[in-house]
């Protein structure tokens, strides 16, 4: 049996009789046919499904579709092994993933029919920044649709609690990612306490999208359980992201009441729900360290208040010390100070009093002497005018006293003791004494 | 202001640090009132512990939650 059938021809010796071809004879003869340079080397547009690698080939369909998304036409695609690898890094370096299922590609393609699989085209080159474009402008339009609803913001918008402890985390449980996230988180040397659920779901492909969007139903119905949500994967080999870029899940991301957190890829893989998640980190490690380091930096902060009322307490005691030091000081010296100044005023009392002795009693004292000399005086002249007025009425009374009289001859009769003035007073023979001058003389009356 | 006598397990920790924060503040014034201040000092050091506490777990605790979450596949 030939085995290339390429270079069997219509009418040869493959043929059984003049009228009829076998499937074979068909199929080489097609074969033959396709090979024009219309469609030969021809760059071809339409979206990979049913991709799949087989001993190192690729089998996938060619996929064209309507608005509506519809498959309207559709060619499988073959990269054979000792094309594949190079194809797929060239994809991978230009677009960041893979190729794989869903995704949109622009190959260089020749037709071939075989004779058992039909009809296919044969990829000899691809064009990266087709994909890419496509890809940028599918995320495009998922971004500009989120924006027009106005929830593109919704869920980055909301705030971590100061705490962000208790974390639900959506994940594949035997993601590689997952079991990195858990070990920092654990592991952290702060000893922070958190709090984990794993809602698990598929990772890549196609049940990815509808299993998310249960685990964050599942998560929403609990939200007072958790501080956040965690999406992680990574490290496994396989990028497969376009599952992610998709608008309902994008949209269940923004409006979650619970802040979103991604970290589903490396550090170039971005897909749209970076666009609307809260936060983006590059890994599941990375995500960890934020839920760490916030733990820290809130350790951190009760350290330093500790330290701010330590030092604060110690400053004011300090300052209360200093000032009962201050008093300490001032009490020793006080009543000294006190007495010295009781004592400078007492002896400005007694200058002031002596001041005043001088001004005041001095001339009073002065005033006093002058009045007792007045007082002499005048008791002198007073004592003389009198003793020359005694001396007068000694003169006076010499004059006039009886004895003077008496003196002058003139003489004084008593009878009885009686002096009589009056002869008819005596009667006869009555003693009488008649006093002279100089002795008296005793009579009767006859 | 007012020594608060709310057990320090009943607060959130939102309370808790807004507490230490007025301490502070009340502390940090001029007109800080020594009669007050061991009692402040020890409000605050309860509080401090309690929330360090709430944050943190012992290295057995930890180990435990880790062996309790770990990936069943291994």
């Amino acid at each position: 049996m030939k085995r290339d059938i390429g270079n069997a021809l219509p009418g040869t010796e493959e043929q059984t009789d003049g009228k009829s071809m076998t499937i074979s004879q068909l199929c080489a003869t097609l074969q033959k046919l396709v090979k024009v340079p219309q469609v030969t080397d021809v760059w071809v547009v339409g979206e990979l499904s049913d991709f799949g690698l087989r001993g190192g080939h690729c089998y996938a369909d060619l996929v064209e579709k309507d608005d509506d998304g519809k498959p309207v036409a559709k060619i499988p695609l073959r990269i054979w092994n000792y094309l594949f690898n190079s194809l797929n890094a060239k994809f991978m370096s230009g677009t960041g993933q893979p190729l794989s299922t869903g995704i949109k590609v622009k190959v260089c393609v020749a037709p071939s029919i075989h004779k058992l699989y039909g009809l296919s085209v044969i990829a000899s080159d691809i064009d990266p920044a087709y994909t890419m474009g496509d890809l940028m402008r599918r995320r495009q339009e998922i971004i500009d649709r989120l924006t027009r609803e106005g929830i593109i913001e919704l869920n980055r918008r909301l705030a971590w609690t100061d705490v962000p402890t208790r974390l639900a985390v959506i994940s594949s449980p035997s993601a590689a990612g997952y079991g990195d996230f858990l070990n920092q988180l654990f592991g952290n040397e702060a000893h922070i306490r958190f709090t984990v659920k794993l809602f698990e779901a598929m990772m890549q492909g196609e049940k990815a999208r509808p299993t998310i969007l249960a685990a964050l139903e599942r998560i929403a119905a609990e939200t007072d359980r958790w501080d956040g949500v965690v999406i992680i994967r990574g490290g496994g080999a396989s990028l497969d992201l376009q599952c992610f870029e998709d608008y309902e899940l994008a949209a269940a991301v923004a409006r979650f009441p619970l802040p979103v957190m991604i970290g589903i890829g490396h550090e170039r893989d971005i897909t749209v729900l970076d666009y609307v998640a809260n936060r983006r980190v590059k890994t599941p490690t990375a995500a960890a360290e934020w839920f760490v380091k916030r733990g820290e930096s809130l350790l951190n902060r009760l350290n330093s208040i500790g330290s701010a009322l330590l030092q604060r307490a110690s400053d004011i005691m300090a300052a209360e010390k200093e000032q009962l030091s201050y008093f300490e000081g001032v009490i020793s010296v006080f009543p000294l100070n006190a007495v010295r100044h009781a004592d400078s005023r007492l002896v400005n009392s007694i200058n002031s009093l002596s001041n005043l002795t001088t001004r005041r009693i001095v001339p009073a004292l002065e005033k006093i002497n002058a009045m007792q000399t007045q007082i002499e005086h005048a008791a002198q002249s007073a004592l003389t005018m009198q003793r020359d007025r005694l001396n007068a009425d000694e003169r006076l009374l010499k004059a006039l006293s009886p004895q003077a009289v008496l003196a002058r001859g003139y003489s004084v009769t008593r009878c009885d003791g009686r002096i009589l003035t009056d002869a008819a007073t005596v009667e006869n023979g009555a003693q009488l004494t008649t006093q002279l001058a100089c002795g008296e003389i005793k009579s009767t009356v006859s | 202001m007012e020594i608060s006598n709310t057990s320090v397990k009943e607060m959130s920790y939102r309370e808790a640090v807004n507490e230490l924060d007025t301490i502070l503040r009340e502390m940090q014034s001029d007109n800080c009132d020594i009669d007050r201040l061991s009692a402040m000092t020890r409000r605050a050091t309860e509080l401090i512990a309690e929330c360090r506490n709430r944050l943190t777990a012992t290295d057995e605790e930890l180990r435990n939650i880790l062996a309790s979450l770990a990936p069943k596949a291994n």
